[in-house]
């Protein structure tokens, strides 16, 4: 049961001040638990990479980014107080731009092991000016232009899956995002997962595995561990609800004082939501999970 | 069909449904989040059924769906046809399978030129839009991309202070297929809540307004950052009909209403 661990100790263990993280989730099952569990290590001086990931908004709000590689991010100063509370703070991240499937492919050169990647997007724009990490090459076959994109290798990378066992064989559905190049680029790996599942689960469904056990260092069980957003097949998200409640800045004071700091982990942040929030609050992001047609990979031999 | 001018419908409601039907029955189509969405819906509940829908996320479905409010929901998952991640999406329209585009932009110029990223200076912005996104993606890929915007004099300038997705760059012929795009890609149509363009050697024209709503063209080309060229062939908006507002009215009328909160804001 190495791999097991508590949040606490994944993150204090393989996050560090400095590290280039990749978090997982665009837009679809964030590892929400584990950014909490960030922000109340006062990890800072973090590089960030990944797609419309919306718990990068408290990461810069406490001053704790240096560099976003990222294609988008509300970066309007005046309809984002966190931007100009970093930016009082001195703490306003550098933002290096690409287009979506620019940091898709970087991140998807990083997994491959290779320096770029070429890419027909990108070129031509304006992002070149300002991004070292993009340029225009001829390819070498043919002599005619061709964009290219440089590697990104996360130093660490969190993902949230549906189910994962405790050797971190980690299997995750829905949509995908940049997911599965972003986990596997990354050197060190922590999983956090609704469920640790039997050995035998994951087995029997093989394709579904997003990173093999051998690559991932920690397995952190934590149900609800998308809130507020959602995760296919286990609840609805509220990511609506939570953009206006960090809208004002005594929501996010509050959000951040009561929900992060003021509790030691993400379960006691559960409860409190629940006050918060009203008994119902869970019980409504809650579905009827439907079941996928069984596929059949096992096999006996047959009796001749 | 009843293609009787309606009483109940704005010019927003006008750009919404001219921009639907720029999307065809059975193509696939690329869309973006926010109007480009409720434009691809209101396709699928009127004319094209049969359209294929492709979002960034990693989603290619047929099947009918609730507009998300982000791009991403359970609902725009579930009973896709196919569920993978954004590269997936985006090597489909590398590799040229994804004839339509249909994205949002913070400002276009005269050569179909979109900025997404910022108005003024890079590092010490007048206005920051969020970034390209799959926007600069979308009109390098797809064969035809069509953009919708709310026009003002401020996001319709002759050239963008940042190019973030390029168009037909200045106009000059060849200037894609220079950087390494397919030939046969780019912006083909603007729709905005005063009129309809088309794109004639590289530079937007004019070829309808929405009169219906009591759009004129000297009241387009004050909204217009540049000297608009007028189409010979202009014509009056193809106003919606009962069926396409009613539709959109169900459909759509919480982002509607969103989106025109925020416009209020930004105007």
């Amino acid at each position: 049961m190495g791999k097991v661990v508590s949040m606490k100790e994944a993150i204090s263990k393989y996050v560090t001040s400095g590290s280039l993280i990749f978090i997982g989730g665009m837009q679809h099952g964030e590892p929400f638990a584990a950014v909490h569990e960030i922000l109340r290590q006062k990890i800072d001086h973090i590089h960030m990479v990944g797609c419309l990931v919306t718990s990068l908004s408290l990461l810069i709000g406490e001053g704790r980014v240096d560099k976003v590689y990222t294609g988008y991010y509300g970066q309007d100063i005046n309809r984002a107080f966190w931007l100009s509370r970093a930016r009082e703070m001195g703490k306003y991240p550098e933002f290096i731009e690409y287009s979506h499937f620019g940091i898709a492919q970087a991140l998807l050169a990083g997994q491959m092991g290779i320096g770029f990647i070429p890419i027909r997007s990108q070129s031509g724009s304006d992002m070149l000016k300002y991004n070292p990490n993009i340029t225009v090459t001829d390819d070498p076959f043919t002599g005619e232009k061709i964009g290219a994109v440089k590697a990104i290798v996360p130093d660490v990378g969190i993902l949230h899956v549906q189910r994962c066992d405790a050797e971190g064989n980690a299997q995750r559905w829905g949509t995908l995002g940049v997911d599965a190049e972003g986990i596997n680029a990354s050197r060190t790996v922590i999983i956090t997962t609704e469920k640790i599942v039997d050995s035998e689960v994951i087995r029997r469904d093989p394709n579904l595995t997003i990173i093999p056990g051998y690559r991932v260092s920690a397995v952190v069980e934590q149900p609800w561990g998308a809130h507020p957003l959602h995760l296919a097949g286990h609840y609805l998200g509220d990511w609506p609800g939570l953009l206006a409640e960090l809208g004002s800045e005594d929501g996010y004071d509050t959000y951040m004082n009561a929900c992060v700091y003021g509790v030691k982990d993400f379960n006691e942040f559960l409860e409190v939501r629940k006050t918060m929030k009203g008994e119902s609050y869970f019980d409504r992001l809650k579905i009827q999970p439907i079941p996928s047609e069984p596929v059949f990979h096992g096999y006996m031999e047959v009796e001749r | 069909m009843n293609r009787q001018p309606l009483l109940n419908y704005d010019a927003n409601d006008q750009m919404i449904v001219s921009a639907a039907h720029l999307i065809r029955n059975g193509e696939a189509s690329y869309i973006g989040v926010g109007l480009p969405m409720v434009a691809a819906l209101l396709a699928k509940r009127t004319h094209a059924a049969k359209a294929t829908i492709v979002i960034e996320n990693g989603i290619v479905r047929t099947e009918e769906f609730e507009l998300p409010q982000g791009t991403d929901t359970l609902g725009t998952q579930f009973r896709a046809d196919k569920l993978a991640g954004l590269s997936y999406i985006s090597y489909l329209g590398q590799a040229g399978f994804i004839s339509l585009g249909f994205i949002g932009a913070g400002q276009i110029d005269r050569y179909g030129n979109v900025n997404d990223t910022v108005i003024g200076d890079y590092h010490n912005p007048v206005h920051r839009f969020p970034g390209s996104g799959g926007a600069n993606d979308v009109v390098t890929f797809c064969q035809r991309t069509c953009i919708i915007l709310n026009q003002s004099k401020r996001r319709f300038p002759e050239r963008v202070d940042f190019n973030t997705c390029p168009g037909y760059f200045d106009g000059k012929p060849g200037r894609r297929e220079a950087l390494g795009m397919r030939k046969g890609t780019g912006p083909v149509a603007v729709v905005t809540d005063l009129g309809c363009y088309e794109f004639e050697n590289g530079e937007m024209i004019l070829t309808s307004v929405h009169a219906g709503c009591g759009i004129t063209v000297d009241k387009v080309k004050a909204e217009t950052g540049w000297d608009l060229k007028i189409s010979p062939k202009l014509k009056e908006t193809i106003p919606p009909t009962a069926e396409e507002i009613e539709i959109l009215r169900t459909v759509a009328a919480p982002l509607l209403e969103r989106r025109r909160r925020t416009d209020m804001e930004t105007k």
